[in-house]
């Protein structure tokens, strides 16, 4: 410690209130300062302030909106999507339905064809068949008489004698007899 | 042969007057207490300001700091304690709590390590200001009958009255400027001491007594306060501020 | 010369004893405060301002100890 710095300390002569009474001149300094930070504050840097946050609050509710509404357009552009797809699948299930309808009713028409054919063809072969036997029956027949008629030439041919004759002859009147007496 | 040459620079004052005693360098008693007045309001003024002079769509790093302040200061002091209304208060405490920051921190500033609010003029005079303002609000809100509510609680007995009066008197309209002024001014002076103490320590061990110890010891000590008055300055700017917000409320619902 | 020595020794009692119920005052204060903050955490900010407050208050008496403390070291 130098003893100068002593002596102008004792020089001085402070009182013991100097620390915690306030300097007139400071007093007087700190008032203007403070009227001049007040008036600096709320003329110039406060509304600048607010009118930044309020700026920014404006950007922010557009940008909100802004979103908000290409939210909208995506979500109606979506349900058209939705829509038409929906609309997509219910023509696909409906020509699958109408596809499987009309296999069906051609398969149902083509077994039916098929049994008619068969009938057909079955009722042909009888028909043919029966035609068959008739026109065979005919034939027999005719084979049957001129055998017959050959058989009979052949006995009336050689084989006639007296007796045979005689028996025959007699049938014969017999058999007349019989036809006028009816 | 450094020591002498140090001695020179480190100044150690003979008594506590001498660490905030500064004589007047300029006309009309400004001395270096009251430049660093002006210092401070200039601070406060570029530093509400600069950040929001031009119109920027996305604000910068410092104006998202000081947006974020002054909100703070209208929403979590004046707000939440005067409740709905308190814009019309942001005048003073706005100002107040920006400007007490700065006065506060020079006390950790480099280059300046002086709080301003170490003197009492700053201080005092914002204690009587607040203290024409909650008396202003009050008379203003409640005419004469202020007075009366902040005398007489509601439901004393008639007897006790002799003792409640006198004690509200004191209480409300000297003890509240009287403690607002010290304990800002006392809290910044008795942080600007200790800092002295230790770092004249520090310094007074370095030069005279050259020892690593020695002057290890106090500067430890020196940081760690300097640490400790960085929270001090915001705590006491902020309870300053609050402390004024909550004195309009009591003015304003003196009913209660 | 003795009359300063008293005002000494004074100004250092006013300070300490100034401090010691303080002292005290704000350890309940803060104490307390922690354990709201704890029981109710939601309330914390609210909690932590009125802390704040009531160290202030508290605080200021041991402010008026150190004013004392100036006061008598400047009338030595």
């Amino acid at each position: 410690m130098s003893p100068d710095v002593l002596i102008l300390a004792a020089e001085e002569e402070k009182s013991g209130l100097f620390l915690i009474l306030p300097d007139v001149s400071e007093l007087i300094w700190g008032a203007v300062s403070f009227v001049v930070i007040v008036f600096l504050v709320w003329k110039l840097a406060m509304p600048a302030l607010d009118r930044a946050l309020g700026d920014r609050q404006k950007a922010v509710v557009s940008q909100l909106e802004e979103a908000e509404e290409a939210k909208g357009a995506a979500e109606r552009l979506r349900d058209d999507y939705q829509r038409r797809l929906d609309e997509g699948v219910e023509r696909a299930d409906r020509m699958m339905e109408s596809a499987r309808s009309d296999a069906e009713s051609l398969r149902q028409e083509i077994i039916e064809r098929a049994e008619a054919e068969a009938v057909q063809i079955t009722e042909r072969a009888r028909a043919e068949a029966e035609s068959e036997r008739t026109r065979v029956l005919e034939e027999a027949r005719q084979e049957i008489t001129s055998l017959s008629l050959d058989i009979a030439e052949k006995v009336v041919g050689t084989q006639i004698d007296a007796s045979g004759h005689q028996e025959l002859v007699e049938r014969y009147i017999r058999e007349l007899e019989e036809e006028t007496a009816e | 042969m450094t020591a002498p040459i140090l001695a020179q620079i480190v100044e150690v004052p003979s008594d506590v007057n001498h660490l905030f005693d500064w004589p007047a360098v300029l006309p009309f008693g400004i001395n270096r207490v009251v430049l660093l007045m002006f210092l401070a309001t200039l601070a406060t003024f570029l530093f509400l300001y600069i950040p929001f002079r031009k119109p920027r769509a996305v604000p910068s790093k410092m104006g998202v700091v000081v947006e974020t302040l002054v909100t703070f200061v209208r929403n979590g002091i004046a707000r939440d304690t005067i409740g709905p209304g308190s814009t019309k208060y942001e005048w003073l405490l706005i100002p107040m709590f920006f400007w007490l920051l700065f006065l506060n921190l020079f006390e950790i500033t480099p280059l300046i390590h002086f709080p301003v609010t170490s003197r009492m003029a700053i201080p005092a005079f914002l204690a009587v200001l607040v203290w024409i303002t909650f008396v202003f609000v009050g008379l203003k809100k409640h005419g004469l009958s202020y007075i009366k509510h902040s005398l007489i609680p509601s439901g004393v007995p008639k007897l006790l009255l002799v003792l409640v009066i006198p004690v509200h008197l004191l209480s409300t309209f000297l003890i509240r400027p009287i403690s607002l002024a010290v304990r800002l001014f006392a809290n910044m002076i008795a942080g600007h001491i200790m800092l002295a103490v230790f770092f004249l320590t520090t310094a007074s061990y370095f030069v005279f007594e050259p020892k690593i110890v020695a002057f290890a010891i106090p500067l430890a000590f020196a940081i760690v306060i300097t640490a400790f008055e960085i929270f001090v300055a915001v705590l006491q700017a902020y309870i300053f501020t609050l402390l004024t917000a909550v004195y309009i409320e009591s003015s304003i619902n003196v009913e209660h | 010369m003795q009359a300063d020595a008293a005002a000494l020794i004074g100004a250092g009692l006013a300070y300490g004893l100034a401090a010691i119920g303080p002292g005290v005052g704000i350890g309940i204060v803060v104490g307390n405060a922690v354990q709201a903050m704890v029981r109710q955490p939601e309330m914390a900010g609210q909690v932590r301002t009125t802390m704040f407050l009531g160290i202030a208050f508290t605080e200021a008496l041991a402010l008026f100890g150190l004013l004392l403390f100036f006061i008598l070291f400047g009338a030595a």
